[in-house]
Parts: C-alpha cells; structure tokens; sequence
C-alpha cells in the first residue's frame, strides 16, 4: 500500500513538473521557434527544389529548337515539325550564344548534309553544347533523342529499300527490368523526408531541455526547486517528458509538412509518388516515437553535464547531427535491413520508416528493435541524468 | 525547531564547515551572523539537507534530514543562497508551481496563495511575469513560494541582500510576524545593524566555527565591547582568523 502511495506521489511530481515545463516551453519563444519552423523549413525547401525540378523536366520538351543553316537539311526540319518541335532560326553567333546561356543548344548543319544524306554516306551534324551548364542538360537531352529517332528512322528506311528486315539493326536488344515498385523509386528520391522526421526528434525538445536543465541552473532556479519534498527523479522525468512533448510535437509536424509539400507542389510531376496515406504516417510515428524519447533524453543527459547554458546549447547542436549520419549514409548506398542495424537506435529507425513511405509494410519486429534499443538509450540517459541530480557538485554547479 | 550537532563538510581540500553546532528553537528568531566565508551559506544547505555533511546530525522538528532530506523538506521553508525565478511564469504561478510540489491542491492551495500575495503586498505584480521584476519583488516571490506550504520552521540565506529600505522593512516584519506565529526562524547575514534588530539569539561564525552564541547583549558582555560591531571584530577574530587557518592547514 505505501509502495502504491509512494508510487502515486511520484506521479504526481512528475506531472507538476511536466505541465510546469510545457507551459514555460510554450511561453518560450526560442523553443517555439525551433520546434515550429523547422518542420516547415525543411521540406518548404526541398519542395521548392523538386518543383524546380520536375519543371526543367517538362519544359524540356517544349524548348524551341535553334537549327543553323535549316535550309541544307529540309527533311529533317520537316520531320522535326511533324514531331511537334519548333524549329526557329539559331541566332548568329551560336556559341557565344550557347555559352551565354541565351539558348541551351544550337543543331548546327554542316555544308554537303544534303549531299552525304543522299550518297548514302555518314553524314555529320553538330550540337553545340555547354556541358557545364546544369540547367540546358533537360533540353539537350530531349534534342539527342530527338535526332537519334530521325537517323534511326532513316536507316530503317534504307535497309527497307535494299529489301532487309531492319530489325537486323538490333541483334542485342537491351530491356531494363524494373524490380522497385514506383514507391520504392520515389523513396529513393525523397530519402530526404525519413531524415526530416528523424532529425525533428533531436530538435523540437532541443531549447527546452537545454532551459529546463542546464537554464534552471544558471538562473539560479535549481537550488529552490530541489528543496521541495518530491524525488529527483520525478523532476527528471518530468523535464524529460517535456522535452519528448515537444520533439513529437515536431515530428507531427514536419509529416504534415512533407504530406503538403508532396500534395500540393509539381513534385508529383517527377512521375513518383510516395505512400502518404494515414497508416504509413502513423507508422513513421510510431516507430519515430522511441527515437523522440531518446533524443530528448540524451539532450536532458548532455544539458545536465554542461557548466552553462551556452555550453549546454553548443554540445546539443552538435547532437543533431547523430541522426544525420544513418540518414545519409541511408541516402548514398542505402541501409542493409538486418537485426543488427535494426538494433542500432537511428539506423534502426532509418530502415523503418523508409520502408514504411516506400509502400512496403514493417513487421512488428522492425519496430520492436529500434524502439527496444532507443528505449534502453532513453532508460540510461534519464537514468545517469537522475543520478547526476542527486550530486553536491552538480547541483551547486561546482 | 532546527537543531544541528558538529556539522563538518569538506569540499576537496577546502574544510568549509569544521564544526558547527546550533540551536533554533520555535517562536525565536535566531541569527546566524559571521563574515563572508564564515561558512554561512554551506551551514545552512546542511540544515536544510540540500548537502550532506561529512560528520554530524540535523534534526527538524522530529525529522533526521540525512536519513530523511524529503520529510524534512516538508518542514522547512527556505530562501536559499541562489533564488532564480522563472522570467515566464507570473508570480502566482512560481507560488502556484512550488505549493503543488509542496502537496498542496485545490482551494486550499488558492487559498493559500491569495493569503501571501496579499500578507507580501504582491498584488500588483500576481499576475505578470518575472522578466522586469525588480530585487525587491523577486525577492517578494522567492518568499512567497518558500513560504507557500505553511511550515513550522524558516531558513533564509541573506534575506535582505541587495534590496532597498522598503524592502527590507517588508522582509524584517515578515521575519517578526513568524516569530509571533510561534514558528522557528533561522537566518543568515553579515550586517550587525540587521541581526541586532531582528534577532533574539545570534549564532557567531567565523572560518566555518561557532565561535559564540547568545543574545545581542551576552556578546556585548562577552566581548567586552558596548558596540555590537566592535564586539562582531573582537569576537570572530576577524584579523587573526586567517593565520589561524592557515596553521591549521598542514593536519
């Protein structure tokens, strides 16, 4: 019956605590500020960037084509308009012009086009190119597969009139066999979204733990705080639970964030699509949860240990960076799904919630084991954070 | 009642404490008066079991504080040394926060704080928030929340320190009227003219020692001096205390 009494009282501090921190979190612009603009921050801008993207790719196709000397190739020109190109005049010094960027190519006739075309030989045609500009590749692109349909064509054509099956022009014809499902691709491109959820854990409690610990202290607000008759401990965990409050918090809305910025930007137009309806997104949070309850942990852990509150902001920061490095390693070569990474806290989590917005499902397992080895990190931490509580020297800043 | 019997605490190689030994009792407002670095600050966290000393026993009321520092606690209101506030939480939510602590809730809890924002003349300021608070009403809500769970015995650390005349008079009666109300009163200074107005019996500490206790008029007669100034020199040895220390360093 005491045990149950003691047991409740300890509760109820944390509970104190916990409303105490969130009320002075909520009032507390600077952790307002990284936990709500950054969901919005981080992919606002990477949809600018796909939208960017997917708007060089359309373009390309309607890019008027600059043809030099047109009149030495009619048929090609004729064959260009049947194929819904416009051709339209190169300017005079094409370039100048193409390395000015003014145009993203110039098809160039050479004198005896005609000539060679009709003796049957190889006849040369140029493409002036700037291989260094990023932004013509699209175009230029969409120009050589435009002219290599049209020597193909041609080519047809002659073997046709000598009587020969132009299929003997192929005798290896190379399939690409897709074996990742179209969500799978799109993951791949949207690697980015598993490490905006995953960094949003490390930074929605960020502020907040760095003020509720090593900020209680330099205010000099810690000595009357541990003078009231409830456990360190439950004011640790209360501290804590705050924190994760607002790194959840956060999670929730870099999702929310990631499912506008997919619904609502040409991203679609890149001819991918990730799985964002409800059950995958409340699979990424769940398995994201674990993760927010050990950044949290590690931040009150860090916090704690620092001698002042610039120190403890320097340490954390450098903190984000542990979910990065999965997320991009993840992103280069793509993370091995095996028990071990799965055990890794970060990495585990990585996997999961790739495979959650690629389409595939997760079984229990695969969150069981992240959140098994982030919930022991989180145990460790609070629990180190506590025992730190309890020393002379750390309270008194010694 | 705070008792506490050959306290002794080191910091490393630093003895703050050597030996202390005092007696509040209810209904007394009892000083506890020496120079910077008497060892006043760090006495006081023993008391209010904060710190553990290296040697010694403290008693509040009928509570040991080492094997029991929480029900101590519940015991004691204290003014600690350092006495931050919340620069985003109003004043009725710093008292608030520390009753519920405290175990207080409900009515009674309101109750509780209407009764000290009222007693401390903090009305004006109850209900904005700590950033602009000036020394004296800080020093105003760190009692208050001290305060807030009605204890029997009180500790303040340098009650007065840095605050204005008006302020000081405020916090001198809040310290006569909890002795009226029968409660034990312990606190820390080093100015004569505020533990000779205030206090019924002066415990005088110097290089973390007693060095003598009694009422302002026993120290005027122990010392032989009629100023009570010159008697607070005479008697912590204030010019031969260092040597003293430093003599006593080698063991």
């Amino acid at each position: 019956m005491t045990a149950m009494n003691a047991m409740n009282g300890w509760l109820t501090a944390v509970r104190i605590v916990l409303r105490k921190e969130l009320l002075d979190g909520v009032r507390d612009r600077r952790a307002l500020f990284s936990a709500l603009l950054y969901p919005l921050l981080g992919p606002l801008l990477s949809g600018l960037l796909f939208g960017f993207m997917a708007d060089k790719q359309r373009d390309a196709a309607d890019v008027p084509m600059p043809v030099m000397a047109a009149d030495r190739a009619p048929e090609l020109v004729e064959w260009l308009e049947a194929h819904g190109v416009e051709v339209v005049a190169a300017p005079e010094h094409p370039r100048e012009a193409v390395r000015d960027g003014e145009v993203p190519f110039v098809v160039s006739v050479p004198e005896g086009f005609a000539a060679s075309l009709a003796e049957g030989n190889p006849a040369k045609i140029e493409l002036i190119v700037d291989g260094s500009r990023n932004d013509s590749r699209a175009a230029i692109g969409h120009a050589q597969k435009l002219l290599g349909y049209y020597g193909q064509e041609l080519a047809s054509q002659r073997l046709l009139a000598r009587g020969i099956d132009p299929e003997v022009m192929h005798p290896v014809i190379v399939a690409e066999v897709e074996v990742a499902s179209d969500q799978e691709l799109a993951a791949s491109v949207f690697a980015f979204v598993p490490m905006f959820v995953l960094m949003a854990t490390f930074i929605g409690g960020m502020q907040l733990a760095v003020d509720a610990t090593a900020g209680e202290r330099e205010r000099g607000s810690l000595e009357p705080l541990l003078l009231n008759p409830v456990s360190r401990s439950a004011i640790v965990v209360g501290k804590w639970l705050a924190a994760v409050a607002f790194a959840l918090g956060c999670v929730i809305l870099t999702l929310v964030a990631c499912v506008a910025v997919l619904e609502y930007t040409p991203v679609r137009d890149l001819g991918l699509s990730l799985d964002l309806r409800v059950p995958a997104l409340f699979g990424v949070l769940l398995a994201a949860a674990p993760m927010a309850l050990m950044a949290a942990a590690l931040q009150v852990l860090v916090a704690s240990f620092a001698r002042s509150f610039k120190e403890a902001q320097t340490y954390i920061s450098l903190l984000v960076f542990v979910p990065m490095v999965p997320a991009v390693i993840g992103m280069m070569t793509g993370l091995e799904r095996s028990i071990g990474a799965l055990l890794i806290p970060g990495v585990g989590q990585q996997i999961v919630v790739e495979q959650l917005l690629g389409g595939g499902a997760a079984t229990a397992l695969d969150y069981l084991l992240p959140m098994l080895s982030a919930l022991v990190v989180a145990a460790a931490c609070v629990w180190l954070t506590a025992w730190m509580f309890r020393r002379e020297s750390v309270v008194f800043g010694r | 009642m705070i008792v506490a019997e050959h306290l002794r605490k080191r910091f490393g190689d630093v003895t703050a404490v050597h030996e202390v030994s005092l007696r509040a009792e209810d209904g007394r407002v009892t000083g506890l008066l020496g120079p910077n670095g008497a060892g006043k600050t760090t006495t006081l966290r023993l008391l209010y079991g904060l710190m553990r000393p290296d040697a010694g026993t403290v008693q509040i009321d009928d509570v040991n504080v080492i094997a029991d520092p929480l029900g101590a606690q519940a015991k004691v209101g204290v003014l600690p040394d350092a006495h931050g506030l919340y620069p985003r939480l109003t004043a009725r939510e710093h008292v608030r926060y520390f009753g519920e602590l405290q175990g207080l809730r409900g009515a009674a809890l309101e109750q509780r704080i209407a009764a000290l924002i009222e007693r401390l003349d903090m009305g004006g300021i109850a209900d904005r928030r700590a950033a602009g608070f000036s020394q004296g009403e800080r020093m105003k809500v760190s009692l208050a929340r001290a305060l807030v769970h009605g204890p029997n015995n009180v500790i303040l650390d340098e009650p007065t320190n840095g605050l204005d005349v008006m302020s000081t008079r405020a916090v001198r009666k809040l310290i006569r009227e909890l002795r009226d109300e029968g409660k034990c009163v312990l606190f820390s200074s080093h100015v004569m003219q505020e533990v000779s107005a205030l206090c019924d019996v002066i415990v005088l500490v110097a290089g973390g020692r007693v060095v003598a206790r009694g009422t302002p008029d026993e120290l005027r007669e122990l010392s032989g001096h009629v100023d009570l100034e010159d008697a607070f020199v005479e008697l912590t040895g204030i010019d031969d205390h260092r040597a003293q220390t430093h003599a006593e360093a080698p063991s």
